[in-house]
């Protein structure tokens, strides 16, 4: 037998939306906390480390806030299937039940169900803080002992009695004779006959546990096929309807423990008029809402380009110093070029993305934070859902102009499955912040510095078209697939609508923190590894074919009378063609070639697949792979981007000797980049939600598809018809 | 028959406010029961959204946001 106290001890946080469950769990936890990403469960719970006492450690588990045990949407099936399954690997060892005391009318009905599955509980109740400002009386002790577990008074927000709810966790979770109460619920005849079959047939000891079986038995993921067919038999053959016997126990339930909240809480008369209510008569309002969300978004979205234009400047100029400082003191020898060229090359493309990602998540955090999300899902419900999506996707598309794999995930408050994989599916349209640097540098190349109308700049106009292709690639997207899916499954959106507050900062910080440290270190995994790969491509060839190439190039500069820096870059460039990168682009050019691409823009877009911003990333290695390294180091960084771009501007087509970047290829190249699916991660992320690889397929084709029509018919539309030769 | 005895949110006027008696649909009583909308709670209507179909309501001074449907399934004392 194993040591009882060498095993870690799992703790659940659980409560409803909107209890203030985060921020305890940030309370409790801090910075050692993580975002699991647990094989055979689609949905991320947050786990956090715990230290009692005497130095040992339980792990604290947040699971998604649900009002009950009958869910309606797949975070909250997440809470009903662990808990009715004890060889889940997520099964607690006892529950910190979070209830808002300002609301406890309303807080207390999962609380009664857990209490029934007889598991070691305790409660906190939370918000403790506006409770007192709010002038409500609240007997703690008299209600731990109506409802016979532990209950601790808190405020997570300020942190009041946040030792005290420690120590009580760690007696809860050590108490080793704990004996299960008295179930709440009375269950109806039927439901008794029901439950005894069950317990019978399946071996189940807790009644309560039963009924979930026998409500959720179609599906609950881990029972087996055998057992979902006993289940199916005991309710048939008892003529359980379950939905009926849903409401029948809510209403008993809170029958049973509103009583109680009466007798225990006194709140004063409230007024008619408060704060949020003075707010949301601006904001929600008919003609001022909409427009004040947009507004809301124009600010969110200058604040992204014009304040983290700073920060990535330093990061950049950071790198590229670095990578000077070890070319002028390493050896000239493969290895530094692989270290400056590859790694150091890939990582500061990676950390780019920082201040954008950070800055965007902190916005969007907060508006969250303060009950504003919420709003824009009321006040936009019905527009997307002509579109065949759902107010709550709007959260998932804004989130997506930072980056689709986060967004995707918060697709999981959608109840309706086809909302919700319409969702998923044209989220990764939105602009995200990783096409911002590929947007840049073809605007930069294709578009004139003019004004139009004498104070637009055509630059900006440009890129907020590009953002705006990318709503309406999403909205029709989805607009097409409600067409094709349909569906008999029921669409909700009942959702509360919170009380105002200021954000809570520890847990904006801890947010921002996370989704940060998400995308650097699971999505610059892949960044790093392809430019890592990208530079040994570029830089090796089959054979000897690159010493070849450089023989005969040095021949030919000869020749040509290049003078020093050509002849440098004409091998360098020479070199590259002959490399495995430069036969790569050769033989997909045939394919790009309709939309205006040559060679070096091919390879480019094979390694944007890996992830979009590879692809400025690429281009600069493969144009400064020809430049004296002296050249571009002395110069400004600015004045370096513009040496990248005027270099992809004398770049000619082999064959034709016409200039590779027209406009109409540099618009082309845009709206390609707009509209293909170019990231691993995203991809990755829909598998895991979608539960296997069709739909991410499908996405794969039917987005690349549509991005090489559109660059297509752009490249066709722009280009001059070709002079007669 | 029994048609008469009731209304729904529908049929409020802004800031009018009426008793909850019951469900007309099992699956929308579930949800609604669980977010706490219960038969004898005080439902105010205090706006619509921008394109009418979705209802903001509260419900002993909680706030919600309904879906015409969802709306339409709370049957109010006249």
């Amino acid at each position: 037998m194993m040591d009882v106290d060498a095993r870690i001890l799992k703790i659940a946080l659980i409560g409803n939306p909107n209890s203030g469950k985060s921020t305890v769990f940030n309370q409790l936890t801090g910075l050692r906390q993580k975002t699991g990403n647990f094989p055979g469960i689609t949905v991320d719970l947050k786990e956090g480390s715990m230290r009692f006492s005497d130095g040992r450690e339980a792990m604290l588990i947040d699971f998604p806030g649900t009002y009950s045990l009958y869910p309606t949407s797949s975070d909250e099936k997440l809470v009903s299937t662990v808990l009715a399954n004890p060889a889940d690997k997520f099964f607690p060892d006892a529950i910190v039940y979070v209830a808002d005391v300002t609301n406890l009318e309303k807080h207390l009905l999962l609380l009664t169900q857990l209490l029934d599955l007889g598991m070691p509980i305790m409660m906190a109740l939370n918000m403790s803080d506006t409770a007192a400002s709010m002038g409500i009386k609240i007997n703690a002790s008299k209600i731990a002992e109506a409802l016979d577990i532990p209950v601790v008074l808190v405020s997570g927000r300020r942190g009041d009695n946040i030792s005290k709810l420690k120590q009580d966790i760690e007696k809860l979770a050590k108490n080793t004779d704990f004996k299960p109460r008295r179930p709440v619920y009375k269950m109806s005849a039927l439901e008794k006959q029901v439950t005894e079959a069950v317990c019978l047939n399946l071996n189940v000891e807790n009644p309560y546990r039963a009924l979930q079986l026998a409500h959720h038995h179609k599906w609950f993921p881990f029972l087996h096929p055998n057992e979902k067919a006993v289940l199916a038999t005991i309710v048939q053959t008892k003529d359980f309807q379950s939905l009926r016997a849903q409401v029948d126990e809510t209403l008993d339930r809170f029958d049973r423990f509103t009583p109680i909240v009466q007798d225990t809480i006194q709140k004063p008369p409230t007024f008619p008029n408060t704060p949020t209510d003075r707010i949301d008569a601006v904001l929600t309002h008919k003609f001022a809402g909409p427009l004040i969300f947009f507004a809301v978004m124009m600010l969110v979205f200058q604040a992204i380009f014009d304040w983290s234009v700073y920060p990535m400047d330093w990061i950049e100029s950071g790198f590229s110093g670095l990578s000077e400082m070890l070319q002028n003191n390493l050896p000239a020898h493969w290895t530094t070029e692989l270290l400056t060229d590859g790694i150091i090359a890939g990582l500061s493309g990676i950390m780019i993305f920082v201040p954008q990602i950070a800055l965007l998540f902190l916005l969007i955090t907060i508006l969250e934070e303060v009950g504003y999300m919420a709003r824009v899902v009321f006040l936009f419900d019905k527009t997307m859902r002509r579109f065949g999506m759902n107010g709550r996707s709007v959260v998932a598309l804004i989130g997506g102009s930072a980056c689709a794999v986060p967004a995707i995930m918060s697709s999981r408050t959608i109840g309706n499955w086809n909302e919700r994989l319409i969702t998923v599916m044209v989220t990764p349209f939105i602009s995200c912040s990783a096409r911002i640097p590929v947007y840049l540098v073809l605007i930069g190349l294709a578009v004139p510095k003019v004004k139009v109308f004498g104070f637009l700049g055509a630059q900006s106009l440009v890129f907020a078209a590009m953002y705006a292709l990318g709503v309406v690639a999403a909205l029709l997207s989805g607009w097409a697939m409600k067409r094709w899916l349909h569906t008999r499954e029921r669409s909700f959106l009942a959702i509360e609508l919170p009380v105002y507050r200021m954000p809570f900062w520890k847990n904006v910080w801890l947010t921002v923190w996370e989704k940060v440290s998400a995308f650097a270190i699971g999505a610059g995994k892949v960044i790093l590894l392809v430019s890592i790969a990208l530079w040994a491509l570029a830089r090796f060839g089959p054979g000897d074919a690159i010493a070849t190439a450089r023989a005969e190039a040095s021949i030919k500069a000869d020749s040509m009378q290049l003078g020093p820096v050509g002849t440098e870059d004409f091998i360098k460039q020479s070199e590259l063609e002959a490399s495995w990168a430069g036969q790569m682009g050769k033989t997909i050019e045939p394919a790009i070639r309709p939309l205006g691409y040559d060679w070096k823009i091919g390879i480019a877009l094979l390694t944007s697949f890996a992830a979009r911003e590879v692809f400025t990333g690429t281009l600069a290695v493969l144009y400064n792979m020809g430049s004296a390294e002296g050249d571009i180091n002395d110069r400004s960084e600015n004045e370096a981007k513009t040496t990248l771009r005027e270099k992809m501007k004398r770049e000619t087509f082999l064959d034709t000797g016409q200039p590779v970047y027209s406009l109409a290829t540099a618009l082309s190249l845009l709206v390609f980049f707009a509209l293909a699916m170019q990231c691993m991660s995203t991809l990755a992320v829909v598998r895991r939600e979608t539960g296997g690889w069709k739909w991410p397929a499908f996405q794969f084709v039917f987005m690349t598809g549509l991005a090489y029509l559109y660059a297509w018919l752009v490249y066709v539309a722009f280009s001059s018809p070709l002079p007669p030769s | 028959m029994m048609q008469r005895r009731y209304r729904s949110i529908l049929d409020l006027k802004i800031n009018e406010s009426a008793k909850a008696l019951a469900f007309s649909d099992a699956e929308l009583a579930c949800k609604l029961t669980s977010m706490g909308v219960l038969p004898g709670a005080v439902v105010e209507l205090v706006r619509l959204s921008p394109f009418g179909h979705a209802y903001y309501i509260k419900v002993d001074g909680i706030r919600f946001a309904l879906r015409q449907e969802e709306a339409s399934s709370i049957l109010l004392e006249i």
